[in-house]
């Protein structure tokens, strides 16, 4: 066969055409893999959703064995407290960490959940979707990482200012999971800012330093809200619960792959704290120690993130948000924060009053300029909802304190953020 | 533009051919990006490793700074023990555990590591490996899984059936990966064999198991050698160094990139553990507790089985091999099993002697048929390779039988390994 130059050249330009047009459908094939890949939720989605339910019935089932197997084994492990707003609180220990179980199956759960989620592409024919592989197996690290953490920080009784460096530590995978997705760190400013600062601002680092603020807040949030029978788990189920509410009225939308993968979560969470919370409830049998404070935090913190519905999520965190800012003056030492800010028990009438701190005016070091009495004593109450709830309402029964303050936290939880989501938004954003 | 009909059909066998050739070409593509993507090691995974270095001393400097801060906390949360070896062994409490604090470092420097090693993929003209990234993320999954099961064992002091159950649960993000990234479950027959079952043997769903019971066997096999000041420490590093040696030999060869993840594991858990070995060394200040077996055994277990060297691997744990085998009668009870099997000191020598264990004849309750005497005390020394040892050499102090173990270790362990990996496998494999 001869080779005429002219028909090289032609035959190069057609080759070159060809892999420039194949690396370009390429690209546009990776981009498509990375977003939803159907349309929407689909007849195998209904199967997973339902396998989730059913497994995480089974694993309520063995949290709620494994909690009195275990409990001498924790008492004995120094893994114990007193029930300080009980009139025998001196004879009875009560184990402690508690979480540690429920996070434990939890685990577990999700790890045969992952198995079921990705059967659908484990055959040759079908492209196994990594990227979302990848966001799984981040999430379900960053929560176990965190739970190891909190039950050595339960176990270890560790200081205070670790508490804000581990939850920072368990959210790494997630930061470097959702910068290798290429996820977007712009965010859309509401209407009424618009003219002044444009109509979306690109955060950059500033993103993953707001992601990984949202994983120390939400942990030491739960946790400072604390102190009542129920309390923590309680405000936690409270929120798993919003959040499931959530994903399922979303799963109509276009986000719906990402709210199926929070739904995943959500689910088996809910099934496992809620023996605890049975136990937890008064008179309580357990506590739930700051493992459940952190597994908590974590897990709603990875779904949020993941998920994409942070904000939102931040709003079911409203009571816990008043409460962080009614301790501030304590929290930063304005005000001299005592060990337990937990309300005290008045013995004859076997209810709760406000717990106090005691102080002298000279220990307010920063306001020091306001006045110059140096002995004079000063009685405030504990800055947190809890005593100002006892403020208004006077002193309460330990079980109708926790039945109010869950009911704070579903109507200034849930249906305040249902209705800022769904009407409010309207206002300032399109929709 | 007039349409003929028979150019409408040749524009769609054209584009229908250039649709199947696109299609091909990403199948071929995709096939490509899950084998070995670069042909050899190049400078950025030159600098990872140095990289990796530099962290892990820091991290070993981190772990030698938190042994001494935290070793009150420790015995506060009643994880200490006595050593029962030392004359004076009821007057110290010595603090357990320690395990946990290297794998904590060892975690966090991984975390660090993987935001390098894929830092190279991170901008968007490069298609990210999200296959590679799976495996690493669910590598550490088990690990993180594996240690906080380990430590919470440690803590709550479970019963030993649940020693065999923790290293499964932890070793399923394992599984799941090697299932997802369509690794083969097919093993090359030896060539003396293979007249009889031919060149290969696909073990399907049995590869599995296998896998699972690498990770309990590592795990358990390094637990039972154990009782000497050093010896579970020094083991794993003995181990961990030997596959360090042949990663670094491998990482010329074919397999390199498996090597070289080996290798990012290798690195952290040698400098973690090292200042573990040095303080637990005779005299020990600090005990290792089970969760630096756990630690160990499910880090060796997952770097071979993503590194596909397991059997290689499998030959490093001869010495544990062997102690296991010797052990079987007494893990099995055919003789009794006392609670510990580690030598008894002889105060005034201050000399180990083999320890013994004395029962009737007739609690040997599987061999009964073997004898009538019923009430015969037989008296014999404990089956593990320590007291084995002991016999052999007469009564050792605790140092010198360390040095003596762990010599044994390297002769047998490590260098019995090479000798078989690179001079008897000609023999049964083709290079």
């Amino acid at each position: 066969m001869h080779r005429h130059p002219e028909v090289d050249l032609k035959r190069w330009i057609i080759e070159h055409d060809y892999e420039r047009k194949t690396k370009d459908y390429i690209k546009i094939k990776h981009m498509q893999q990375m977003k939803t890949s159907k349309l929407t939720i689909d007849r195998f989605d209904l199967f997973t959703i339902i396998f989730d339910i059913l497994i995480s019935i089974l694993g309520s089932l063995v949290v709620n064995r494994l909690i009195p197997i275990l409990k001498e084994k924790f008492i004995k492990a120094q893994l114990w407290g007193h029930d300080l707003n009980k009139r025998n609180s001196t004879e009875i220990k009560v184990a402690e960490s508690q979480g540690v179980i429920a996070a434990g199956i939890f685990l577990i759960l999700m790890f045969i959940m992952i198995a079921i989620v990705f059967s659908e592409h484990l055959h040759p024919e079908s492209v196994f979707p990594h990227n979302k592989f990848v966001e799984y197996l981040a999430a379900l690290l960053s929560i176990c990482c965190m739970v190891l953490l909190g039950f050595a920080d339960d176990v270890l009784d560790l200081r205070w200012s670790v508490k804000l460096l581990l939850p920072l530590i368990a959210s790494l995978p997630l930061l470097l999971v959702y910068f290798a997705n290429y996820h977007s760190t712009t965010i859309i400013l509401p209407k009424p800012v618009r003219p002044y600062l444009g109509q979306q601002w690109n955060l950059g680092i500033l993103y993953y330093i707001y992601m990984s603020m949202v994983a120390v807040f939400c942990t030491n949030a739960i946790n400072i809200l604390a102190g009542v029978n129920g309390l923590e788990v309680g405000q936690s189920i409270v929120i798993a619960i919003s959040i499931l509410i959530f994903n399922l009225v979303e799963l109509q939308g276009i986000c719906w792959e990402e709210h199926l993968f929070s739904l995943y979560f959500m689910i088996p969470f809910i099934a496992c704290t809620l023996p605890i919370l049975i136990k937890n409830w008064y008179p309580a049998e357990i506590f739930v120690g700051d493992t459940l404070c952190y597994f908590s935090g974590m897990t709603f913190a990875v779904v949020g993130i993941i998920g994409h519905f942070s904000k939102t999520m931040l709003l079911f965190f409203i009571p816990q948000i008043i409460n962080f800012l009614l301790s501030i003056p304590q929290l930063f030492h304005f005000i001299p924060c005592p060990r337990h800010r937990l309300p005290r028990l008045n013995p004859e009438l076997n209810k709760l009053n406000a717990s106090e701190v005691e102080f002298k005016k000279s220990d307010l070091k920063k306001l020091e300029y306001l006045n110059n009495d140096g002995e004079l004593m000063i009685s405030t109450i504990n800055f947190t909802i809890i005593n100002t709830v006892l403020c208004w309402c006077g002193p309460l029964h330990e079980e109708k304190l926790s039945r109010i303050l869950i009911l704070i936290q579903i109507v200034f939880g849930t249906l305040l953020t249902f209705f800022i989501r769904y009407y409010l938004v309207k206002f300032f954003y399109d929709s």
